[in-house]
């Protein structure tokens, strides 16, 4: 869709109008339909490129944790947990100021940081400990420890078993 | 150290011990007053901290300005920082004060001028700027000391709103702004000089704010509802200024090398306070920024001035529950002697200021409210902090300036809060902080809107003062009056990374941390209490090209001089 034409289309809508009607303009109402089809397929999109960056971090932080690199594991749980590095807070604090919450009734009740989309607050607060154990941990028990606690809010944050 | 004091004691290098073979530099003990302490052994009850305001008897009467009283514009409730140097090098610490503009409705009232005052060295101070020749009136914000062009001199670095200046110090007691010096054209903060690549001088790092202009400043109405009632807007809502590094070419030339160094502010975040310091013992200077409302930044030093990010899974970017907090300030030191500098970022009211402890490899953990610090830093608004060991009894305190940023916290009891606060003393107690303000005497009943703070031995008696800049009003001088829990050791080592002193059995390390506090600049000397020994066993110095320098017994309550 042609959004700067949007009010064009509005506009001629309203002008084919040939009586005062005691309704809104059907035309009216079949393109706020198609914009909110459009709003809600962004919103969509918005958690599957979240997800996908979630991923992403994840399939990382496993590969590394095979090659025996615990450390560089325990950054991309860092990075699981914060929803992305400083640059994707800088995009997040953006869509902020552009009054824009995507969980903004989770917000309120505390549930998530304004702007998150996946990661809640007490999922965050379980894996930046993880990335710290991880980052502390002598002995492959201990890792392996941290490591099952990850894969177990990553699981649950994507959906996966 | 009284001016002309420092003597060579020659006997003193026949003692030393250098890991690399021969002696670093001379040394030379200046003869400073002060008690020697007690027969050795622990302090059982350390005596109360005392603190005198003296700044008015002092002549220190002239206020710093930062807008309009309602403060309707972010820029108007940030404050200004201060800087405590020794300029003219006659041993005692004189006093920078860094002005803003008093603007009277949209109109700009007056352009404070900075101000400079001389400490003459019997407790009172006169004011020297135009002779200085530093009174720039651009809207300033912050200060750093250092010494760029490498001459022993220190220079002075003023961030400003609106274009920074550099000032050259002559070394005659006077200064020259540098044309072409590093800095922004905006609303520049924290700044701090500090030899990023080891190539022996000084690069700077400067925060930055919020990209603002001055029309806007002026014509800003409270937008924000804030407890029934309209404040300013901020931070959020407003677009991010980024912070700057600056490569020191060497001949006053200066190049920009922000991406270059890996230090790109990606995320646009508010910056105030930064500092430079080792913080995982590889003896380079690291990086840390306190942002507010956003994770500070942890720039991690490779050795060559190339760094690495890595705040956020350091743990010391957020809070122990994954927040990132109102990061204005921050303070650092080793309150675990474990050789690792501990972190102290203050913070928003209603949120408490946090402390990193330094886990090694570049682990923090959150360890606020097991050191009892979350119940009396969660209601004050927080900037300027310092460790330092105020009461000489072998551990560092802990100095908070307070104030909140909405004057109309005043109009609001349910706030529970005021725009003047008074500031907060905390005192180690085994490890624990506790709340000392109480009984610390008249100079922590000021209660003022206080931002800039620097720490130094203003009066030359050994122990540490602090130095507190005000919104609207005449800085505060708190002259420490506490009564001696024990005798103490100074010491001037510029470059040094870390000095390790050992006395009464108890190992204490100090390091050098750079920049810190809130837009201010302290003294960069060690300082050392000494609790209950009689005397030091052993006092060890390391250089971040590896080199030590170990004196054995030195001597106590006084200044020990290393020229490098």
């Amino acid at each position: 869709m042609n959004w700067k034409a949007l009010p064009l289309v509005l506009v001629a809508a309203l002008v084919a109008v040939p009586a005062p009607a005691q309704e809104t303009p059907t035309a009216m109402v079949a393109a706020y339909d198609a914009l909110a089809d459009n709003i809600l397929a962004v919103r969509a999109a918005e958690a599957g490129f979240v997800l996908a960056l979630l991923d992403g971090h994840r399939h990382a932080a496993r590969m590394l944790k095979e090659k025996g690199d615990w450390q560089g594991a325990a950054a991309q749980v860092a990075l699981f947990a914060t929803e992305g590095d400083n640059a994707v807070a800088g995009v997040r604090k953006r869509l902020l100021e552009g009054g824009h919450h995507f969980n903004a009734a989770g917000e309120e009740q505390g549930i998530f940081e304004p702007g998150f989309v996946i990661v809640t607050r007490e999922a965050k607060e379980k894996l930046l400990k993880v990335a710290s154990d991880l980052r502390q941990a002598t002995t492959d028990e201990a890792r392996q420890e941290a490591w099952g606690r990850f894969r177990a809010v990553a699981n649950q944050l994507l959906k996966q078993e | 150290m009284r001016r002309g004091a420092g003597l060579v004691v020659a006997g003193l290098l026949a003692l030393c011990e250098s890991a690399h073979g021969g002696a670093h530099g001379g040394a030379s003990e200046g003869t400073r007053g002060g008690s020697q302490g007690g027969a050795g052994g622990e302090i059982d009850a350390p005596p109360a901290l005392r603190f005198t305001d003296v700044a008015a008897t002092s002549g220190l009467t002239r206020p710093t300005w930062c807008g309009r009283p309602e403060k309707p514009h972010i820029l108007e409730s940030g404050g200004t920082g201060l800087a405590l140097v020794d300029y003219d090098r006659d041993g005692d610490l004189d006093l920078y004060l860094v002005n803003g503009w008093r603007l009277e409705g949209t109109e700009v009232a007056e352009r404070g001028a900075n101000l400079l005052y001389r400490n003459r060295g019997d407790g009172g101070f006169e004011e020297v700027t135009a002779a200085a020749g530093v009174g720039d009136d651009g809207w300033g914000t912050g200060v750093a000391v250092g010494d760029p062009d490498g001459d022993g001199w220190p220079d002075l670095f003023v961030s400003n709103f609106g274009p920074d200046v550099l000032y050259r110090n002559r070394g005659d007691g006077s200064f020259e702004a540098v044309a072409g010096g590093p800095g922004i054209d905006g609303w520049s903060t924290g700044a701090v000089f500090f030899d990023a690549d080891a190539d022996g001088d000084e690069d700077l790092y400067l925060g930055a704010y919020i990209d603002c202009t001055l029309e806007q400043v002026l014509q800003a109405e409270p937008e924000l509802a804030w407890e029934g009632m309209m404040v300013m807007k901020g931070p959020f809502g407003l677009e991010g200024l980024a912070n700057r590094f600056f490569e020191n070419l060497g001949g006053g030339r200066w190049v920009e090398a922000t991406a270059a160094a890996g230090l790109a502010d990606v995320g646009l975040f508010y910056t105030f306070g930064v500092a430079a310091l080792d913080l995982d013992g590889d003896l380079d200077l690291d990086l840390y920024a306190a942002n507010d409302s956003n994770p500070n930044y942890l720039y991690r030093n490779d050795g060559s001035g190339r760094f690495r990010e890595e705040g956020l899974w350091s743990g010391a970017a957020l809070d122990t529950a994954g927040n990132a907090q109102a990061g204005m300030g921050l303070a650092a030191g080793d309150l675990d002697d474990d050789g690792l500098p501990e972190l102290f970022v203050t913070n928003f009211y209603r949120d408490a200021s946090t402390l990193y402890q330094n886990l090694g490899d570049l682990v923090f953990e959150d360890v606020t409210v097991r050191l009892g610090l979350r119940e009396p830093t969660f209601m004050p608004l927080s900037w300027g902090a310092a460790l330092a060991d105020l009461d000489h009894d072998g551990d560092l305190d802990l100095f908070v300036a307070n104030g909140h940023i909405y004057p109309q916290a005043d109009l609001v009891e349910a706030a529970g809060t005021s725009f003047r606060q008074a500031n907060l003393l905390l005192r180690n107690d085994g490890g624990r902080f506790l709340d000392a303000g109480g009984e610390a005497g008249p100079g922590l009943a000021v209660v003022e809107s206080s931002h800039g703070l620097a720490v130094g031995d203003v009066d030359g008696d050994g122990d540490l003062d602090l130095a507190v800049s005000n919104v609207d009003a005449p800085p505060t001088l708190l002259r420490n009056d506490t009564e001696r829990a024990g005798s103490w050791l100074a010491v001037d080592a510029p470059g040094a990374l870390r000095v390790t002193l050992t006395s009464g059995g108890r190992r204490q390390l100090r390091h050098r941390v750079l920049g810190a506090s809130f837009l201010s600049a302290g003294d960069p000397r060690f300082h050392f209490g000494l609790g209950g020994a009689a005397g030091a066993e052993r006092l060890e110095l390391l250089w971040p090209d590896g080199r030590r320098l170990a004196l054995v017994a030195p001597p106590i309550a006084r200044m020990l001089v290393f020229h490098p």
